[in-house]
């Protein structure tokens, strides 16, 4: 009897077992706000954070000396209450407010700012972003750990197995006195030069190296695990419990907005090195520094922040609970927001989009944001080397049938690379599309009708979008050209390889701005740049956007990128296409949401018209 | 029996050295890596982060890294989910694609032995024809359509259930329901063949000659012989379905394994990738295993060998 029973008997009782394990965790009580937030975030670490779905929830856990208006973006005081700015532009003094507090109510001094800013550039940490701080003094050799002779210099030895992760190893400082190089083999077979560091350190001489191959025992030399210049050459100054000077290489008018970008949120030492990495990030560790703390994190699931009750601006902050839902599919998202299951989505189905814009324009109004979608050309190959080849090419496109047919969400063609929304900015313009023009250009470089143009290939990665894009592209330019030009895609992974290594003829890119200022799209077309990749350099277009970078009259900057640009847009080693539009869709009862070109929503900033919310919802939800 | 699992117990050690090694390597082979980003990192932030990764050994030295973590327990921390362990991943996510694929299997066990056996005793009858259409369309129709029509169905034109989202057995219905679907179908097919079978053998008749009542014949008697084919399909099915599936995680966001496996896949997320698919594959050496003991159990004529 037993043996017969045994499947009917146990599937069901392991059904139920399986059932109650899952939903014993706690049934939630609703959210005050619930928002689809696109992938699951990759950390919550600020500093080594770089998406907008990972900014959405690092913005309301944490904050800097900065933040920025919701609606201009304008630098705003946050952790400072004020700042001056010497008259060169090249020093920074923030004044911490006396009710910065940490989640854990005890208050977050200059101190705590030192040692965040420490953290981000230490070459540990692997900041992403860590190029964002290397406008500040010195801070660019540090992460790099380029030391110069005669300047103090620190060697952080290899940390001991019975410390946390985050605490560093034991520091010797001295006075650098001699680099050595020696080559060495690597793990991959390749040659490299080692550098052996010879340190004055009370009073004798001792040599320091980071190669394991070269600092072995009975060498004399001893392993080191970085070696970089001593932080106090970097113009990040203590002055007292509550004031920070910064001091820059250049003056760098959009420096203020750089200190309100959240990976330079401060963070909690005790609670870093306390917990080690990374523990220190769970809900029940962490100790954060914005207006709301982390109550509960699901892996792509969910995060739910709760109202800090230590933050300075407590009385501004409106919500008590906000889910943060890890929704991937544009599809999904709107299902759940057209059932009432979330107040606001960060993405809708382009399918839908033209629709929702028609019937639900104050839900959903998508407008330009800081990005670019364009093509690389591969100048190293022909006949892409010649300009006229580039220009052909990019005045034959038909954007607006691109925008119309394809993206469909009020995307706007692009005829510059710096998107439009930049105060004082008015981007050049690249030549109009004419087609005649184009057939003549090509003439001009030798293939007239097309004949003799070599075949070539469009690539770009695996998705839906692209690959329209790019098929459209493709017909535009065999019926118009008479050119033969192929598809060619490639997963994620290796078409960023595949473009790195320059082994492509034309290849989709697309770029968010960091900042808003047009040296964030400029600066990486210079020569050599990595992420220019199109083999494409200017001598002028350098000098220029280097020119700019220490020109402290931002009228005249501004003169100066402009100059750079329309060389980029004569030149076109990139031809624009359209610009990003945001594509939220929100519930006309959130209040405080904010168009703006960076597509920050910032939930301190946010509301609920409670009444609105129980007539849309009594009104059959938002069906 | 006690032969038989200390030799099975040896082989899947075995079988878990030659997955992992297998995977290691075609996983390093594959061209970009976990950093890889439309943004290039400056060559010196870079070599900050293979240092930390130890990205820069050696791939036999990464190997040897890996294979003496594994052997102590330690999966490692996610590259792209940096703020959890692989451990954790894996105990947040198997609950949700276990408590979903269970319920999955119980409800296409349940209509699919239903169904099978209907329609075998029918044969060519109505349900018969009835059913394996059914069942036909089942198995072909892709999940994401199966899930669209029901969501269509039950979220917009009869709203009882939500959209999407985990936390409440409302929640877990559809996405139930659609998975469950398409094993439901080919568990049908299998119970007819195998009723076919069985209810054509000597033993069946006899039992019929005794006089006993036609569904004690089908339920008691030729049931048992008929499950054959269900369970050794069942067993591999169950591994294969608690591992989670991509589509419905996708659709009805879930907080499931499947989508790990995919991602850590496609964004070079190493120690993500082997740690679920070494957890794939003890699952699936288990589920085997335990197939195994009860094909003893409900039919004694077979012998195991490992």
């Amino acid at each position: 009897m037993f043996r017969r029973r045994i499947l009917p008997i146990t599937l069901p009782l392991l059904l139920i077992a399986v059932a109650g394990w899952t939903f014993s965790l706690d049934r939630l009580p609703p959210a005050d706000l619930t928002f689809c937030n696109g992938t699951d975030i990759k950390t919550i670490d600020p500093a080594t954070v770089t998406g907008m779905p990972e900014g959405r929830v690092v913005a309301a856990l944490f904050e800097g000396l900065c933040r920025r208006d919701p609606a201009t973006l304008k630098p705003i005081p946050g952790i400072a209450e004020r700042w001056e700015v010497s008259s060169d532009l090249k020093t920074y003094t923030f004044h911490l407010r006396n009710d910065a507090k940490w989640t854990d109510g005890s208050p977050i001094t200059a101190a705590d700012v030192a040692y965040s800013f420490q953290r981000f550039l230490l070459p540990e940490t692997a900041a992403e972003y860590a190029y964002q701080l290397w406008y500040i003094k010195n801070a660019k050799r540090y992460t790099t750990m380029k030391p110069e002779v005669g300047e103090p210099i620190e060697i952080e030895l290899p940390r001991g197995d019975d410390v946390k992760n985050t605490v560093r190893g034991e520091i010797v400082r001295g006075t650098l006195k001699k680099i050595e190089t020696r080559d060495v083999k690597n793990g991959h077979g390749q040659t490299e030069t080692a550098r052996i560091f010879e340190v004055e350190h009370d009073g004798t001489s001792k040599r320091f190296c980071g190669n394991d191959q070269v600092a072995t025992p009975g060498s004399g030399i001893t392993l080191c695990a970085w070696a970089m210049p001593s932080f106090e050459l970097v113009g990040v100054k203590v002055d007292g419990p509550q004031r920070v000077v910064l001091t820059l290489e250049n003056p760098t008018p959009y420096f203020l907005d750089i200190i309100a970008f959240y990976p330079l949120s401060v963070v909690n030492r005790r609670c870093l090195e306390t917990h080690g990495s990374p523990q220190w990030t769970r809900a029940e560790n962490l100790v954060s520094s914005g207006a709301f703390r982390m109550e509960l994190r699901r892996i792509r699931d969910r995060i739910r922040l709760v109202k800090n009750e230590h933050y300075w601006a407590r009385s501004e902050v409106r919500l008590d609970v906000v889910d943060v839902l890890a929704v991937e599919g544009g599809t999904t998202m709107l299902n759940m927001y057209l059932t009432g299951a979330t107040d606001w989505i960060t993405d809708v189905p382009s399918a839908a989009a033209p629709i929702l814009m028609k019937e639900r324009p104050k839900e959903f109004d998508p407008e330009p944001i800081l990005g670019s979608y364009f093509y690389r050309f591969n100048v190293r190959r022909k006949p892409f080397d010649d300009p006229r080849v580039r220009r052909a090419l990019s005045i034959a496109l038909d954007r607006k049938e691109i925008v119309d047919k394809v993206t469909r969400t009020g995307q706007v063609p692009a005829y510059s690379l710096t998107p439009p929304g930049i105060v004082g900015y008015e981007p050049p313009q690249t030549a109009p599309e004419s087609l005649t023009e184009a057939k003549r250009l090509l003439a001009e470089a030798g293939f007239a009708d097309g004949a003799g143009f070599p075949p070539f290939d469009i690539l770009y990665n695996t998705q839906e979008t692209h690959k329209a894009i790019a098929e459209l592209i493709q017909d535009r330019w065999k019926r118009t050209l008479g050119i033969n030009v192929g598809l060619r895609n490639l997963e994620w992974g290796s078409f960023l390889d595949t473009v790195r290594l320059g082994e492509y003829d034309v290849a989709r890119a697309s770029w968010i701005g960091d900042y808003a200022d047009p040296n964030t799209f400029l600066d990486m077309f210079q020569t050599g740049n990595e992420n220019n990749q199109t083999g494409w350099g200017d001598a002028d277009y350098d000098k220029l956007v280097e020119q700019a970078a220490g020109e402290a009259d931002p009228k005249k900057r501004f003169a100066i990128l402009h100059d750079a640009e329309a060389i980029l847009m004569r030149e076109l080693p990139i031809a624009p296409i359209y610009f990003y539009v945001s594509k939220d869709m929100v519930q006309t009862y959130v209040q405080g949401f904010h168009h703006n070109l960076r597509d920050e929503h910032p939930l301190w900033a946010l509301s609920i018209d409670r009444e609105a919310k129980a007539r849309v919802r009594a009104g059959g939800g938002a069906r | 029996m006690i032969e038989f699992v200390v030799k099975r117990a040896l082989w899947t050690l075995l079988i878990f050295w030659v997955v992992f090694t297998i995977t290691f390597f075609i996983m390093h082979a594959v061209p970009g890596g976990p950093f890889s980003s439309e943004r290039k990192l400056d060559p010196d932030i870079e070599r900050n982060f293979a240092k930390k990764y130890r990205l820069d050994e050696p791939l036999s030295v990464q190997y040897a890294y890996m294979l003496r973590d594994y052997v102590t327990g330690d999966f490692g921390i996610s590259m792209k989910i940096r703020d959890f362990s692989v451990t954790e991943i894996i105990r947040q996510g198997f609950p949700v694609s276990a408590t979903l694929g269970f319920g999955a299997l119980f409800f296409a066990l349940v209509l699919g032995i239903f169904a099978g056996t209907t329609a075998a005793v029918n044969r060519s009858g109505f349900f018969d024809v009835g059913f394996m259409s059914i069942a036909t369309v089942g198995i072909a129709l892709p999940e994401f359509v199966v899930a669209g029509l029901v969501i269509i169905l039950f979220v917009f034109i009869i709203p009882i259930f939500p959209a999407a989202g985990w936390g409440s057995l409302s929640q877990l219905a559809l996405p139930t329901l659609c998975l469950g679907l398409p094993y439901a179908a080919y568990i049908a097919r299998l119970t007819r063949t195998g009723m076919l079978d069985v209810l054509s053998q000597d033993y069946i008749r006899t039992a019929r000659a005794k006089g006993l009542l036609p569904r004690t014949v089908i339920v008691r008697h030729a049931l048992k012989g008929a499950l054959m084919p269900v369970v050794s399909y069942v067993g591999p099915a169950v591994a294969g379905i608690l591992t989670g599936s991509l589509i419905e995680e996708k659709i009805f966001a879930l907080p499931g394994l499947g989508v790990h496996l995919v991602q850590s896949c496609e964004q070079r997320d190493y120690s993500l990738a082997m740690g679920l698919t070494m957890f794939y594959t003890i699952l699936l050496c288990t589920m085997t295993f335990i197939v195994d003991v009860f094909y003893k159990l409900l039919d004694p004529r077979i012998k195991l060998e490992a």
